[in-house]
């Protein structure tokens, strides 16, 4: 049962980072510059879906909470700035984008554009930092709280901070390249296909800083899988860049959702049976069973999710399927 | 600085622009289901640029409550890590439930109408109307079960200091769930309707453009005012019995509060257990607005042959008076959440024992920006209300028809 709500979790966590990803990368290739009609346009590529990426943030949160109260405020308290910064992220993007359009004059749109490029930066990097604070262990003393917010601030979790800002990028240029009009897609293929080896070259970065650091590799107790999903992730951002030279949007895309999901597996799997390592004690350390909570709440949760995740998924599917395909001049722009 | 005073401050700033906003959304969204589904069976056209405009209006009002919704989530665990260590277990399940049965449909719903314009069937386009406003309510019900819990704790024992949930269906028949709910909604359609009176007040009194339209948004905004300030007192009045047995230290003195103390002193220690006088004075003032509102009626029979346009002044008291239900809603919120304390789940939780264990350097770092933050987005968002408003029903963005398709890129003539 706590297994099945830990995998619930993470699957609402990753989509959240597959789909959020592309809103902050596509707010994050604003930076770019470019005509105001040609930031509009990559806007309303992702207009419809906006709304509907973020509420995976906002249902991962729900399930936590209910499903995993210890857990919930454990991590969200010990990662205090990451979530602070994150946090902050969202709400800029999720203000800016929705409200760019609404004052008349180009000068105003321009200011909110920078609103949308700082918080999309700010998300990119506290989910960064949200993941690697996970994986390097926090400091959770015997009485059950994590001591201080010093140990966040490492090498290694601004490794991979930087990272995901970096898929996040490749995840928004690509994007772009299946939703916007087919006259407009080489330029954004080529970028995201630049924008893979800096990809690569973070997690790459990453992947060394934590093979150094000992919380990391006292943390991670299936080094295997880790390094199985590492390989498959770097596998992921290949594929990218190839199908991203042979024009084949819809892999490239999978490929960089792929690579955006799997660090989510990746930290699930390496941990496992712990979900919040402690470098301090390690019987203090939480694991998945121990973080649930009790019998009757979870299997009350279970008898309403049964039903109505396979709605959520229908409403959210027949969104992706009544605006699929590239945006044209017809295409209804508001944001 | 003292953390715990510090995250009750930030809770009390983040709810409170939080619920500025959602009473609007709650209450407009449920005009707008009327208006665009009295399109579609008519087929006016007068009715689907009443769903632009007024459409317009609440889709810009809703950018803060989910900015801020969202913050006020995450706050649960940065700032109140206690809550969800000891009663987690049972206050986490309505939460979660309010998060997939109610917003991550709402959001998603929203996100294809505002698209689906001319896009998707009429019929489908009213439907994602109908459920958002739908999972609204489910929404507003859930987190007011949740609310309900820690007003007055049922369903749950205590093991080994933590928590569980033993019968839910106690949560949904809590008597403190009923009328608060019944009071929140009467509140929300107070707000959205006296919004909607208010802004086609103005238009009228300036003899824009748009007479026979805003007539009917006024007629329409000032008779659903009119009927929820009713169920508004009505729902009002009927907590104090409920309230007042299950908690009687919230409305001050009585044999019963001294009883309660002198048992809390014994369980829990010497302490103040009784709330500050601030949520007394709150409901003292609240209660004098909804009075004030409840004249409003009387306003409503001037309606006849537009008898309250011709004679100018009540469009005035209707403009003058919308600050009204925004500053009530604060104060019953203070009435409520205030006089629960120093509890954060009443008579099973102190408050300072929910409070996380984090520096008060970070905690205040946290305050200010996000006060600092919601409030200036708080600010922007009504600027950006108001001169929508303003600007009439000519030709909203909303549901904008797209121009005839001559060129592949979408254009900025749709600015």
């Amino acid at each position: 049962m706590e297994l099945a709500w830990y995998a619930l979790l993470g699957l609402f966590f990753a989509t959240y980072l597959v789909l959020g990803g592309y809103d902050y990368g596509v707010g994050l290739l604003l930076a770019r510059g470019g005509t105001l009609a040609a930031r509009r346009a990559a806007l309303t590529a992702v207009g419809p879906f906006f709304l509907g990426n973020e509420v995976w943030l906002v249902a991962a949160v729900g399930i936590l909470f209910g499903a995993f109260p210890t857990l919930e405020g454990e991590l969200l308290s010990g990662l205090y700035p990451a979530v602070l910064g994150a946090l902050a992220g969202v709400v800029l993007v999720t203000a800016g984008v929705q409200l760019r359009s609404r004052p008349r004059a180009g000068s105003a749109r321009a200011g909110w554009d920078r609103v949308i490029i700082a918080g999309s930066v700010l998300a990119a990097l506290g989910w960064g930092a949200v993941l690697g604070g996970l994986l390097q262990g926090v400091p959770l003393t015997a009485d059950g709280h994590v001591a201080g917010v010093g140990h966040l601030f490492t090498p290694f979790v601004a490794a991979v901070a930087l990272a995901t800002l970096a898929l996040v990028a490749v995840q928004g240029a690509t994007f772009l390249t299946l939703r916007l009009p087919a006259a407009d897609t080489p330029s954004v293929a080529r970028l995201a296909r630049r924008l893979v080896p800096a990809a690569l070259a973070a997690v790459a970065a990453a992947t060394l800083l934590g093979l150094l650091s000992d919380r990391v590799r006292a943390a991670v107790a299936r080094p295997l899988v880790a390094v199985l999903l590492l390989s498959a992730l770097v596998a992921a951002l290949l594929v990218a860049r190839t199908a991203l030279g042979r024009g084949r949007a819809g892999v490239a895309f999978t490929a960089t959702s792929a690579a955006l999901a799997l660090p989510v597996a990746l930290i699930g799997a390496a941990l496992w049976p712990r979900v919040l390592v402690s470098t301090v004690d390690p019987a203090a350390s939480l694991t998945v069973a121990d973080a649930a909570a009790s019998g009757p709440t979870l299997s009350l949760l279970g008898w309403l999710a049964l039903p109505l995740v396979p709605a959520l998924l229908g409403f959210q599917a027949m969104c992706w399927w009544v605006f699929r395909g590239r945006t044209d001049g017809r295409a209804p722009v508001y944001w | 600085m003292d953390p715990l005073l510090l995250a009750r401050l930030q809770f009390a700033t983040t709810t409170s622009i939080h619920f500025l906003f959602v009473v609007v959304t709650l209450g407009l969204v449920t005009l707008l289901v009327a208006l665009q589904t009295a399109g579609f069976i008519t087929g006016k056209p007068v009715y689907e640029r009443l769903t632009r405009f007024w459409g317009q209006l609440y889709v810009i009002n809703y950018v803060l409550g989910i900015a801020t919704g969202i913050v006020m989530e995450f706050q649960f665990g940065l700032n109140w890590s206690g809550l969800s260590r000891y009663v987690g277990n049972v206050f986490g399940a309505p939460l979660a439930i309010e998060t997939l049965v109610a917003f991550f449909l709402e959001s998603t719903f929203l996100g294809m109408w505002i698209f689906g314009w001319h896009r998707l069937r009429r019929g489908v386009h009213l439907a994602l109307l109908w459920g958002v406003a739908l999972t609204a309510y489910a929404s507003a019900f859930w987190i007011m079960v949740a609310n309900a819990w820690l007003q007055h704790p049922v369903g749950y024992e205590v093991r080994d200091g933590v928590a569980h949930l033993t019968d839910f269906s106690a949560l949904l028949t809590n008597p403190t769930l009923t009328f608060a709910f019944g009071h929140v909604v009467s509140a929300s359609l107070v707000t959205g309707g006296m919004l909607m009176a208010a802004v086609s007040a103005w238009h009228l009194i300036r003899r824009t453009p748009d007479f026979a339209l805003f007539r009917k948004s006024l007629r329409l905004g000032l008779l659903t005012f009119a009927v929820a300030v009713v169920f508004l007192i009505g729902f009002g009045f009927a907590q104090f019995g409920p309230v007042g047995e299950l908690q009687p230290t919230k409305f001050g003195g009585g044999a019963d509060r001294d009883a309660l103390v002198a048992e809390w002193t014994a369980r829990f220690g010497p302490g103040d257990y009784t709330p500050p006088t601030l949520s007394n004075v709150g409901l003292g003032f609240m209660i004098l607005i909804g009075m004030a509102l409840f004249f409003g009626i009387l306003v409503v029979p001037l309606l006849w042959r537009d008898w309250i346009i011709r004679l100018q002044f009540p469009l005035w008291l209707i403009l003058l008076a919308v600050p009204l239900p925004f500053v009530a809603v604060i104060l019953g919120w203070i009435a409520r959440e205030v006089g629960r304390q120093p509890w954060v789940a009443y008579g099973l939780l102190p408050t300072g024992q929910a409070v996380s264990p984090v520096g008060p350097g970070l905690m205040l770092t946290s305050l200010i920006g996000f006060t600092l933050l919601l409030g200036t987005l708080a600010v922007t968002n009504w600027v950006l209300l108001a001169r929508h408003a303003a600007r009439g029903a000519h030709d909203p963005a909303l549901g904008r028809p797209p121009a005839p398709d001559t060129d592949t890129r979408p254009h900025p003539v749709f600015a």
